[in-house]
């Protein structure tokens, strides 16, 4: 049994559809990202899967009750753990307060101080909430989403507003949790958030799922097109080089191509044989935010049709 | 690999015991951790009665035969403290909570609604009872007004006040849009209503004020509260009339704070 499945989810506010026929399936375990640009049907999709919002079409089975029904609800909350994108602890607690008090609304919850410790906040764990930067508060949110030992953790741009060293050991808790069964749903705009820790991607635009896969082969990025780059070597016009370039900006020249294996070996056996260098020598697949950007964008200016 | 687990559904009445007892230690605890919303809650009804009974304590009240004012006010100020608690500062409180998104995150967690909301009201109560204990105790060893004669009269009126307008707050919170109008609009609320009812001075019989502020429910708490006094000759201990209007007006509130009570904040 998947740990989340969607079938044709509608929901429309108003004249808005927000989510018009999204299906896909999260399996145990995994470290799943909902993607999309603001508008596109995540917080919408994600609240109905929490059971914070009602849907008006399709099938939606978490831990394999439907969040829906109002009867299933109190079960869910003990399985599941939100984080949101705000954070929402009142000021006057000291984070050992505040986690203590939400475990106590877990059946089994996990150990407080061993919380404080997997969120990296020991030496502010008797300090009040109001005191800690935003890293921190946004680490104490993070713990309250983990209190409850859930099965299904939903993280809501969890690394929006961290320093560099913060946002890697978050990396290394969503890792540990995933490796200990938890699946993540997580939503981000950092594409290598997503590439880091996402083993199935979804890409959401205008309510519909634009792309779906792996973070490597999202929107046929493992079989498009490749940059060649290097800088032009000195005395060499365009005209005298074995292939044509796609773009010269200044000195650096750039080749697109599918076929990368020829064009180099065309490059550098002219280079080797002109006795020229080819400096900055570059060959780079698109990376996953040039596919995003590329599918978000093919969305927006598409009136009617979504491309896939 | 996951483990599977029997599914928790049947819950017992003991967990839920236990879930309600450990939301009103933490409601407490951010009731008492503020200490100035805390002075301001309980103070408050003490400076006025300070103040008042320190100005015209001993002057004798007429038509209310012949009591003095300080036997006016200390049940007067009872009922105050009870609806600054259960009006002004849960109104306020709730609406601070539903704003900032912490009632949205509370019920992302299994805490059920109904859990919450006995112990907002638990905890409610009891800032209620101790402000109620505070005041008794400053009227007789400082004003010698003697403790109500009637015990279970004044504990019922005290109960069924502290519902009366902890659904009231909870209703109007509903419909206050943010936080920047929730002092405001309370206050001036709960002050007219307190002022019109007669809580400052005694409202001569069958005055214009009185008869406007008998349709209010601020009026009858007062005379109810004043009730099991036994201050006055032929003033019977239990005063049903208006403690049955209080409560009427207690299961209309109650109705409307179920129906209208919102978890996510206003904006967006």
């Amino acid at each position: 049994m998947p740990a989340l499945s969607v079938k044709s989810l509608h929901k429309s506010y108003g004249q808005l559809h927000a989510v018009n026929g999204v299906s896909f399936e999260v399996v145990r375990g995994d470290v799943f990202a909902l993607l999309g640009p603001n508008g596109a049907g995540k917080s919408t999709t994600i609240e109905i899967l929490e059971g914070f919002l009602k849907r008006d079409g399709g099938e939606v089975s978490v831990l394999g009750v439907d969040p829906g029904e109002r009867g299933e609800q109190r079960w869910l909350r003990t399985r599941i753990g939100v984080v949101l994108q705000e954070l929402t602890v009142e000021p006057f607690f000291s984070v050992r307060q505040v986690l203590e008090r939400n475990a106590g609304y877990y059946p089994s919850p996990r150990a407080v101080d061993e919380v404080i410790e997997l969120v990296g906040l020991r030496d502010k764990a008797d300090v009040k909430v109001k005191k800690l930067s935003g890293g921190q508060q946004r680490r104490l949110d993070i713990g309250l989403g983990i209190v409850g030992n859930p099965e299904l953790l939903f993280l809501d741009e969890p690394t929006t507003g961290l320093d560099p060293a913060a946002r890697r050991m978050t990396w290394e808790l969503i890792r540990a949790l995933s490796c200990q069964g938890t699946t993540v749903v997580l939503s981000s705009h950092y594409m290598d958030e997503v590439e880091a820790l996402a083993s199935h991607v979804v890409v959401l635009t205008k309510g519909r799922i634009a792309a779906s896969g792996t973070p490597s082969s999202l929107g046929g990025r493992d079989m498009g097109k490749v940059a060649i780059s290097f800088t032009m070597p000195e005395g060499i016009a365009v005209a005298d080089l074995p292939v044509t370039p796609s773009c010269l900006e200044g000195l650096r020249v750039e080749i697109d191509t599918d076929c990368e294996l020829e064009v180099l070996s065309r490059l550098t056996h002219w280079a080797l044989e002109e006795k020229v260098s080819l400096a900055g020598l570059c060959v780079m697949r698109q990376t996953l935010e040039d596919v995003y950007l590329r599918l978000t964008h093919e969305a927006l200016t598409s009136k009617d049709e979504v491309h896939s | 690999m996951s483990v599977d687990v029997a599914p928790l559904k049947d819950h017992t009445w003991t967990g839920d015991l236990r879930l309600v007892v450990h939301q009103v230690r933490y409601e407490q605890k951010a009731f008492w951790i503020n200490k100035t919303g805390a002075m301001f809650t309980i103070g408050f009804s003490v400076i006025f009665l300070i103040m008042l009974g320190a100005t015209n304590g001993t002057q004798t009240i007429s038509y209310l035969d012949n009591i003095t004012n300080d036997q006016y006010y200390v049940p007067g100020f009872i009922a105050y403290g009870i609806m600054a608690a259960c009006f002004s500062m849960l109104t306020s409180n709730l609406v601070t909570r539903r704003e900032t998104g912490l009632l949205k995150r509370l019920r992302l967690t299994p805490l059920p609604a109904w859990a919450l909301l006995s112990a907002i009201f638990l905890s409610t109560a009891i800032v209620a009872l101790v402000q109620a204990a505070v005041l008794l105790v400053i009227g007789r060893f400082g004003y010698g007004v003697a403790f109500p004669r009637a015990w279970l009269a004044f504990l019922i009126v005290v109960v069924v006040g502290i519902a009366c307008f902890t659904a009231m707050g909870v209703a109007i919170s509903s419909v206050i849009p943010n936080q920047e109008t929730a002092g405001p609009v309370t206050s001036v609320a709960f002050f007219v209503l307190l002022f019109l009812s007669g809580l400052w001075f005694p409202l001569p019989p069958h005055s214009g004020l009185e008869t406007f502020s008998t349709f209010f429910p601020v009026r009858h708490f007062l005379t109810a509260v004043r009730a099991p006094f036994e201050q006055q000759a032929g003033m019977s201990a239990w005063p049903w009339h208006d403690l049955g209007i209080v409560a009427i007006w207690g299961v209309v509130a109650g109705f409307i704070a179920l129906r209208k009570f919102r978890w996510s904040p206003h904006r967006g």
